[in-house]
């Protein structure tokens, strides 16, 4: 809360005031502004926006309307490119709620403690590296970064400007992911070697569309923000942008940070990072997407070595999921298709799903810790872990350094999918060694004015 | 050197050359073969084509690039597949002179006779492999208004003292409406820029969409 705190409760009041005389609608006082003189008691609710409102941006909405009805949280702005879609949050938000079209209307209003940005994931680095330096604590979507570049940008935004920021990855919020990190971590399967992650593979764009012109609704130049420009297409937008290898990245990208996310976590491997990466996989011929279909990347870490890899695989090669009766903590499997496996000394152990669905296996849900077990963190939930850390400054379960190190697997993934090779990496730098095409990789230029 | 000596040398030249002339007309054809099946309709035969594309190196980029040009949509992106993949597997550690075949090659494609299109891809084709070679080209389209953003991003990406040069050149003679975009290539280069502060937070774009009252 440095940016609010800084601020006097008069200075603030009178800011506001005048601020919001000359727009033409009320201003919400930020909790922080009353709260940071030990006087809780007068508004303790944080007050957010949420940035991106389609897709995932809808459920974050409706959830924090939900948590504005229980006395949580004001909601004080919703920002889309897409006009239709900025509408229709205005309809979920309700009255007091200011729409806008360009974020960084938002980062100027000092009333807002909080960001949610759920915008296409080649936005997640600019708009969280922004929301960091106008104060704001941010929640983002996964995957926190496109590039190495944006990854390291961001990690330093939120030191220097002291935000709690969680990232999207709510796997390892989920009350399955805590018996599963309990269950390995106390030497179950023995000392684990390998883990497999699996997951179905990524769409063929097969029904392609020449370019045209963007729709009335969509801000073209907006939705394209820090990429570099070309014609609006169909097939970019708007979920679709997963499997456009600059703006999502696939399902190594989309799922890979969530599933590396709960791998990272539970081997206890958050802030190490691999030595190689070598990927192959094959590639779309036709239409407008060309993430990877199928895919195979193996990620060598050494002290301690173990191995990493990520399989896109065909439907039919898929484990098959566990049979459960839905009374289990996380209910039944709705989505089998993805997950890992655990292979360890002594055995193995599988989980499914690794985003809000995480399911564990029979065996660990069931084993009761003996006397003199370790435990593990229990989130209390990946959101009200974020505002844990506004209102602590404790360290988010998926906090940015973390993120941004399972981001980087699946960026490497792809660079080494994409360059047709192996290739070496220095975890403690975060850098591509001895390739120059590579590591010119590990950044991409961004347009005027959308850029880092 | 004795006759029959000099007879030998002229003999094994000769098979050189011919060896050489042989390898260049199946290159030729190897690059032909390439194009009808990038530009065929069976999916089959033209993802084969780009499987191997990468090592069909220099010869096959001008050809390529005709592709990219090509109204028919799926040709077009085949075309542009296919180059991309050379450019990635001419970027290998160690490739030096395949790199610079192909760099040359790319350069010259940035001409007024291509298309915008064909110009931007090679443009960020060139971010990724070349250098020094190719910094005037580049900087030259400093003062294309379709061009330009491309250009100075690739110039940022490709970095050096001659690239900054370009860019700063690019900055003294940028119209008002440029000069902010390659004054942020410089700072993100480390280079100091007065009088052109940094807009990135500054909101510009207003919805039509009202709050409900």
């Amino acid at each position: 809360m440095k940016r609010t705190n800084q601020i006097n409760r008069r200075e603030f009041l009178a800011h506001t005031a005048a601020g919001a005389a000359a727009v033409g609608f009320p201003y919400l006082v930020p909790s922080s502004a009353l709260s940071a003189r030990g006087r809780g008691g007068a508004n303790e609710r944080l007050t957010m926006a949420h940035i991106g409102v389609g897709g995932m941006g809808g459920y974050h909405l409706g959830d924090m309307v939900g948590r504005r009805g229980r006395g949580e949280v004001n909601i004080a702005a919703v920002c889309d490119a897409d006009e239709n879609r900025l509408a229709n949050a205005v309809k979920t938000a309700g009255k007091g709620v200011q729409p806008y079209r360009d974020y960084r209307y938002i980062l100027e209003r000092k009333d807002i403690d909080a960001v949610v940005i759920a915008t296409p994931d080649h936005w997640h680095g600019v708009q969280m590296v922004h929301a960091a330096e106008c104060g704001k604590h941010v929640y983002v979507e996964k995957p926190a970064c496109c590039t190495i570049e944006e990854g390291k940008a961001m990690v330093a935004a939120a030191t220097e400007n002291k935000v709690s920021v969680q990232v999207g990855s709510q796997g390892r919020s989920q009350p399955e992911a805590y018996l599963a990190h309990r269950y390995l971590v106390n030497g179950n399967i023995g000392h684990i070697s390998r883990v497999d992650c699996f997951h179905y593979p990524s769409p063929a764009d097969n029904n392609p569309v020449p370019d045209s012109d963007p729709p009335p609704e969509l801000d073209w130049d907006l939705w394209l923000g820090p990429l570099r420009w070309r014609p609006y297409n169909k097939r970019y937008c708007h979920g679709v942008f997963r499997w456009l290898m600059e703006s999502g990245g696939g399902q190594i990208r989309d799922r890979g940070a969530h599933v590396m996310s709960c791998a990272m976590w539970w081997m206890g491997a958050d802030g190490t990072g691999p030595v190689s990466i070598e990927a192959t996989g094959t590639a779309p011929t036709k239409g407008l997407w060309d993430s990877a279909i199928l895919m195979e990347v193996t990620y060598t870490f050494k002290n301690p070595d173990w191995t990493l890899t990520w399989t896109q695989m065909p439907n039919d090669k898929l484990p098959k999921a566990e049979k459960r009766t839905g009374k289990e903590p996380g209910g039944r499997i709705s989505r089998p298709g993805y997950g890992a496996i655990y292979r360890g000394d002594k055995g193995e152990f599988i989980h499914w799903g690794g985003d809000g669905g995480t399911w564990a296996e029979k065996k660990a849900r069931e084993w009761q810790p003996p006397a003199g077990a370790k435990d593990v963190y229990k989130s209390p939930g990946h959101k009200e872990d974020w505002f844990k850390g506004i209102k602590t400054g404790a360290k988010t379960i998926m906090n940015i350094e973390a993120a941004v190190g399972v981001a980087n697997l699946c960026v490497l993934g792809n660079l080494s999918f994409i360059c047709g090779r192996k290739l070496n990496w220095d975890p403690v730098k975060q850098e591509i060694i001895g390739d120059e095409q590579a590591r010119r990789m590990m950044g991409r230029p961004q347009r005027h004015p959308y850029h880092l | 050197m004795s006759i029959s000596n000099l007879k030998k040398t002229s003999l094994a030249a000769g098979a050189v050359t011919l060896t050489a002339e042989t390898a260049g007309t199946a290159k030729e054809k190897a690059v032909d073969e390439l194009i009808v099946k990038l530009k065929g309709t069976d999916d089959k035969a033209r993802a084969e084509a780009l499987l191997n594309a990468g090592e069909m190196g220099a010869p096959a980029v001008k050809s390529l690039a005709k592709l990219i040009a090509d109204k028919d949509v799926e040709v077009m992106r085949a075309g542009k597949r296919a180059m991309w993949k050379i450019v990635r597997h001419a970027g290998r550690p160690g490739a030096r002179d395949e790199r610079r075949a192909v760099v040359t090659e790319l350069n010259d494609l940035l001409g007024d006779d291509q298309t915008t299109s064909v110009r931007r891809e090679v443009l960020w084709m060139l971010s990724e492999i070349s250098g020094r070679r190719s910094i005037k080209v580049i900087a030259a389209l400093l003062s294309n208004k379709e061009l330009r953003e491309d250009a100075r991003m690739v110039l940022e990406r490709i970095g050096g003292r001659q690239s900054i040069a370009a860019l700063k050149d690019g900055l003294n003679s940028a119209p008002e409406d440029f000069k902010l975009n390659i004054a942020q290539s410089l700072r993100k280069r480390g280079e100091k820029v007065r009088g052109l502060a940094c807009v990135k937070l500054v909101p510009t774009k207003k919805t039509n969409v009202k709050p409900l009252t």
